[in-house]
Parts: C-alpha cells; sequence; structure tokens
C-alpha cells in the first residue's frame, strides 16, 4: 500500500513523522505529493466543477500529484458540517476513478470521534503495509512524535511574523524558516526536534531589526484551509510582512490538534469565548469557520488590532454569510475581504492590501492625533 | 523652486503631474499608454521637462497606477503607491468635506470611503471591467463616433433605453437590439450610461456606505452622460473636481513631498534625461519548478535594472531596487 496525502500547510511534516516512526519508507509507503504549483492548481481546476471551491481543486490537484507518484491509497478528510467538505472525498474519488486512478480513499470524519477515526485509520494503514500487527502503544507514540513537530513549526512561525515585520533586510526571515521546515522534517527523535527549535528560533530573533519599528498589527481569519495553506493564498502572510505588516492568526494546524483530538473531549470549546462575542451579531454554527471569523472580528477589535483580513474561497457560503454579517458589526476596526480562487491575479491582491495598509496606518496615526498623510 | 512629480501609469492612459510646494499644478500631461508604458513614460517626461519653469528642480518622484513598479524603477522613484491612496489623498486635500469617492478608469473601477479625512474603507472591482473606459471606448467605436461626442448625445436624452448591464457583452447585444428596434441614438447612448452606472452601484460599490459629498474622477469622469445618471441616481450633485483626470498623480506628487520634506533625504531621480535612455524590457519563464512563474526583467544599456512577477523571491532578490 503507497499512501497519498493532499497537501495542507505543514501537515505532511507531520504525517512524514509518523510514517518514519512506524517504519514506512518516505517515497515508497508515504507518498507525499511536491509543494503545490500552478501545476497542482491547474490539475485541480482542469478536472473539478467550476463552482467547487478552491479547497477542493487544490486538494484534488494535490492527490493527482500523489497518484502520478504512485499513491494507490489516498486520505482525505470528511465531514458533516454546513459545508461542501462532505462531498470532497466522494467527488474526488470518482474523479481519479474517471482518470483511471484506481486509487482507495480512506476517509477521516473530522466531526465526530475524531481521535479514535484519526488512531484506527494510523493503525489500519501500519498493519496493511507492513504485514504484522501494531501495538497501539506504538501508534500513539508516533502520532505524537507528529503532533510535536507541528506544535514546534507552529511556535517558529509565530517568531516569523514578529521578526518579519521589524527585520531590516526584507526576506531573511522567510529563508530562516523555510530552512527550520525543512531541518524539522528531517529530524528524526523529539530531542532533535526541539534542538532545531532552539537553534532556529535563536537564528530568527538574531535578524537585524528595526528597534523603533511600530508595526501595524493584522489578524487573518477565515476558512481554514485558506488560510493555512500559503499557496491558497497566495502567500498573503509573506506579502503584508514585505510592507512590515505584523500578522497573527489563531488558526493554526497544532491548535486544531490539542483542541479537536484532545481537549475537546474534556468539554473545553477554543471557540467559546470567540462564540460567545459573535452572539449579537450571530448565534449559531453556519458552516465551516463562519461563526469564528465573525467572532475573532469583535475579538480583535477589543484586543486594539489595527484590522483584520478575512479569507475565504470564492462561493464558500458560510463565508459569505460571515462576511456580510462582519460589515456590519459595531466594533470599529477595517476588514479586507479577499476571496481565494484560481481566478485570482496577485497584482489586484497586492494593490488590495498596499492600500488596506496605508488605510490602517492613517487612522491609527489619526487616532494618535498625529497628522493623517505628510501630504495636507 | 522645489517641485515633486507624480506618475500614474494606468492601463489606458498614463498621467503625469507636477506640484510644486503649496500643491500648486505647474505642468501636466496625459497621454493614451498604447500598450507601450515605456515610452510613454519617456515621452511625459519629455513633456513635463519643456513645460516646468526654469528655476525649478524636481526633488521627489513617486509613482502609481497599475505599472508603477515599471515606472518607478525607469525614472528612480523615491516612492511607489498604490492608486488607491493616491485618489484618497489627493480629493481630500481639495474636497475636504469629502465622503465618497467614485474612480472610473480604463480598465478598472474603485470606490473610497472616508470619513474625518480618513479612508475607511474602499472598493475595487474584481470579477468584471463592465462599465470602464474601455468598453465605453469600444462601443463608441462601434456607433461611429468619438467618444468625446459621447456625453452631448446621452445630455440630448430624454427617454432613455433600458440596457442590461450586468455584462458588457449582453449590453453591447442589448444596444444592437435597440439600434434595430430604432431607439434614437442618443437614448441608447444615456441608457448605456445608466446601466453601467447601475452595475457600478451593484457591484463595486456594494455594501459601502455611500454619502455625500460625492467626487467622480478618472477618464470615465469626462463623460458628462455618467456623470448625469450618477447625479439621477443620487439625486444629488456628484462632484467633479478640476483635474480629475490626473488626480491619482496628483496624489502621488502631493504624498512624495511628505515623505522628502519629513525626512530630508535627497531624491533618487534620474532626472529628465532618462527619455533618452534605450530601456529594454523582456520576460521569461522561470524553470525552477513546475509554477513557471513569468519573470519580466527591465534593463537600460545592458544593465538589469530589476526583475519582478515571481511567486517567490528568488529573481527580485537578485537586484533589489533600493
Amino acid at each position: 500500500m503507497r499512501v497519498g496525502i493532499p497537501h495542507f500547510g505543514n501537515v505532511h511534516v507531520a504525517i512524514g513523522a509518523v510514517a518514519d516512526r512506524l517504519g514506512a519508507i518516505r517515497g515508497k509507503d508515504i507518498i507525499i505529493p511536491p509543494p503545490m504549483t500552478k501545476k497542482t492548481l491547474d490539475l485541480g481546476v482542469k478536472y473539478s466543477p467550476t463552482e467547487a471551491c478552491l479547497p477542493y481543486k487544490l486538494t484534488l490537484g494535490s492527490l493527482i500529484e500523489a497518484c502520478e507518484l504512485g499513491a494507490d491509497t489516498l486520505i482525505q478528510a470528511r465531514g458533516t458540517g454546513i459545508c461542501r467538505l462532505g462531498y470532497y472525498a466522494r467527488g474526488q474519488e470518482l474523479m481519479l476513478h474517471d482518470l483511471g486512478y484506481d486509487a482507495r480513499f480512506l476517509t477521516l470524519d473530522i466531526s465526530h470521534h475524531k481521535f479514535a477515526n484519526l488512531l484506527r485509520l494510523m493503525k489500519d494503514i501500519t498493519n496493511d503495509t507492513r504485514g504484522n500487527k501494531m501495538w497501539l502503544g506504538e501508534v500513539i507514540s508516533a502520532f505524537f512524535f507528529g503532533i510535536a513537530k507541528l506544535i514546534v513549526l507552529d511556535r517558529m512561525e509565530k517568531v516569523l511574523y514578529r521578526v518579519r515585520a521589524r527585520e531590516l533586510d526584507r526576506g531573511m526571515a522567510n529563508l530562516v524558516y523555510k530552512e527550520a521546515v525543512e531541518a524539522t522534517n528531517d529530524a528524526l527523535s523529539v530531542r532533535e526536534v526541539r534542538k532545531i527549535a532552539r537553534e532556529y528560533t535563536g537564528r530568527l530573533n538574531k535578524i537585524p531589526q528595526n528597534p523603533r519599528a511600530d508595526p501595524v498589527k493584522v489578524s487573518i481569519v477565515g476558512e481554514i484551509y485558506v488560510v493555512i495553506e500559503p499557496f491558497a493564498n497566495m502567500d498573503i502572510e509573506m506579502e503584508l510582512g514585505k510592507l512590515g505588516v505584523e500578522v497573527e492568526r489563531t488558526m493554526t494546524l497544532s491548535r486544531w490538534v490539542k483542541y479537536s483530538l484532545f481537549l475537546n473531549y474534556l468539554g473545553i470549546n477554543e471557540w467559546r469565548k470567540v462564540h460567545k462575542l459573535a452572539g449579537p451579531y450571530l448565534d449559531h454554527d453556519v458552516g465551516g469557520d463562519g461563526w469564528e471569523s465573525v467572532g475573532e472580528k469583535v475579538l480583535r477589535a477589543q484586543e486594539g488590532y489595527d484590522g483584520v483580513v478575512h479569507l475565504a474561497p470564492f462561493t464558500c457560503m458560510p463565508e459569505i454569510v460571515a462576511q456580510n454579517i462582519m460589515a456590519s458589526t459595531r466594533e470599529d476596526i477595517p476588514v479586507l475581504s479577499v476571496a481565494c480562487d484560481e481566478q485570482m491575479g496577485k497584482q489586484g491582491m497586492l494593490t488590495r492590501i498596499e492600500a488596506f495598509v496605508d488605510l490602517l496606518e492613517f487612522r491609527r496615526r489619526k487616532r494618535d492625533g498625529r497628522k493623517v498623510c505628510n501630504a495636507g | 523652486m522645489k517641485t515633486y512629480l507624480g506618475i500614474d501609469v494606468g492601463s489606458v492612459t498614463t498621467k503625469l503631474a507636477l506640484l510644486d510646494e503649496s500643491n500648486e499644478l505647474l505642468a501636466s500631461i496625459y497621454l493614451r499608454t498604447r500598450g507601450n508604458p515605456v515610452d510613454m513614460i519617456k515621452r511625459g517626461l519629455e513633456e513635463i521637462g519643456r513645460q516646468m519653469p526654469l528655476d525649478s528642480e524636481v526633488c521627489g518622484v513617486a509613482t502609481t497606477g497599475s505599472g508603477r513598479t515599471l515606472a518607478g524603477v525607469m525614472v528612480g522613484a523615491d516612492l511607489v503607491k498604490n492608486e488607491i491612496t493616491a485618489h484618497a489623498v489627493a480629493t481630500m486635500s481639495c474636497v475636504p468635506d469629502i465622503r465618497t469617492i467614485f474612480e472610473i478608469g480604463g480598465q478598472d473601477s474603485k470606490i473610497i470611503i472616508i470619513r474625518d479625512g480618513v479612508v475607511t474603507d474602499f472598493g475595487m472591482n474584481s470579477v468584471c471591467a463592465a462599465g470602464t473606459g474601455s468598453f465605453l471606448e469600444h462601443q463608441a467605436e462601434r456607433l461611429n463616433m468619438q467618444i468625446e461626442d459621447f456625453g452631448p448625445h446621452a445630455l440630448k436624452s430624454s427617454n432613455p433605453a433600458r440596457i442590461a448591464g450586468r455584462c458588457t457583452v449582453f449590453a453591447e447585444s442589448d444596444m444592437i437590439h435597440k439600434q434595430q428596434m430604432g431607439y434614437p441614438i442618443d437614448d441608447i447612448i444615456y441608457g448605456l450610461c445608466q446601466a453601467l452606472v447601475r452595475n457600478y452601484l451593484s457591484n463595486v460599490a456594494l455594501n459601502k456606505e455611500v454619502r455625500p459629498r460625492m467626487a467622480f474622477q478618472g477618464g470615465v469622469a469626462f463623460n458628462k452622460g455618467i456623470i448625469r445618471a450618477f447625479n439621477e441616481a443620487f439625486q444629488t450633485e456628484v462632484y467633479v473636481p478640476p483635474n480629475n483626470e490626473l488626480m491619482g498623480a496628483i496624489g502621488a506628487a502631493m504624498l512624495v513631498r511628505g515623505e522628502m520634506g519629513n525626512n530630508g533625504r535627497r531624491t533618487r531621480f534620474k532626472g529628465f534625461g532618462v527619455s533618452e535612455t534605450e530601456f529594454e524590457i523582456s520576460s521569461f519563464v522561470c524553470k525552477g519548478c513546475p509554477n513557471l512563474c513569468e519573470i519580466s526583467q527591465i534593463s537600460a544599456d545592458g544593465k538589469v535594472l530589476s526583475r519582478w512577477g515571481g511567486r517567490c523571491d528568488k529573481w527580485e532578490r537578485v537586484e533589489t531596487i533600493r
């Protein structure tokens, strides 16, 4: 069995780690498709219904690339939320069959019993691959190794956000972070992962920065796939960083794992506060991450952020609902909504974010009683 | 005398404006880009050099518009600014109580919402270019008239034809249909203007709080028919500032004046001699990964000045502009 996965942020690092621990060989037992490129997008767009959303198209493209490399078993998420995610696996499976890839789909239900489902899935795969029975303990230990890598990467990313907005030589922080991801991906033990985290965090912090910089702070909210996968949002975080903006986002893979797989079972809901804040405007789930987007806007306004960038796949119903509600809340914080799809032009996006950042800076100057712009 | 130059390279036209220290317009030029921004920028510079008062020197240059990066590299700009900010700054300084700006150019249309002298929201056409200058021009050509004559015709209409404005292709077939039905040309033209304004308001201005006082600028603001349609849609006078077509360039010049004055920086402007320089623009496809990015490259006298267009920093970092 050759298991293929679609790309999603740094998920491949965690999957690779789990595979290593369980004795699977990368490239043979586990197929991680190449990083997403225009080719992935073109493949996905070509074989998807036009009205499907970008995450569907991108994951399909990524799965096709995994099949091209010989994957015969594919992992895809499914759910029962008010969103098209429920149809992803089935639709993609049919399309892959039509294309002549006789791949088996293993779906992971992320709406109910996530942890048990995930462990069962991992156990099935490993038993099948190695031919001998696995101890549950081994599977769990491998699983935690994967999570450790995700946690470390997300922590380093927070440092990246801070440094990128202040660095003197634009682009340095990105280079270091890229190396850090590579190194983490190759690490073989938790100890090594910790060492890498220390080393690269140190290197990031040592990048020469402007000590007087007071960057505009922007929070990224929206649909989880386009928020987390940089290819889907045309590296919007990096582009904002280049403009000297400090970005922040609540939604990360390690946070999702921590709560959805563990703490939610103990009755701890990571979004409780956000849902409560959204309450006056929206008091129930509208599917996807719509409810969270509305609540986060309110939260960020209270926390004194300068702005919110709202990312949504084009035609994403939950986020369209959220976008319209966000436009009319009392909290006074500018929101830039960006619809992500294959038609999105990078130049247009850059013009919008540049203008948005100017808007935020002018507002800040006005609030501080300074001259709004030097031109007057 | 200290002067500041703003260059707005749009999709259809190139605008240059030279301001003095009190934002007085000293020289300006409005050119059609005709798909050749490099030559137009050079011609524009030449013209400004000729119009400029003798005792003046350029102390700062800013570029804006969709061709801002290219123009910035060519002339040695001190500031490269997006056109939304540039327009807002220019209009706020000449109409202090402004609250809404409509800007319709060659290929894009924008709305800028201003409250108490600060931009609070903006919107840009994202899905379609219906109702922009290029389309109007195309229709004028089809009706065999100059685009400048569109306005006077529209003003004569008393019973405008209802034209579908959601999509320009359908608008065109609707116009043909109405012509064949024997509608007077004035009514068809004004009907088209109304359709474009409707389309603008339901697309670009969707969910935006449009409040007076409103200004209408950009190349399309020359069209009296569109102005009339805006006035009728809002039941109020939409103000068209003088030099409406230059607002982007003026705003850029004002911004660079502020920037240079505050920092006491020396300008990087390469001088009017730029119009003599031979620029070479080329592009190639980077084969580093399957993204196959199209990298644009501009060189002068065989020396690469800048590259852009990549998804990653690979080519941009080879020669950084600054």
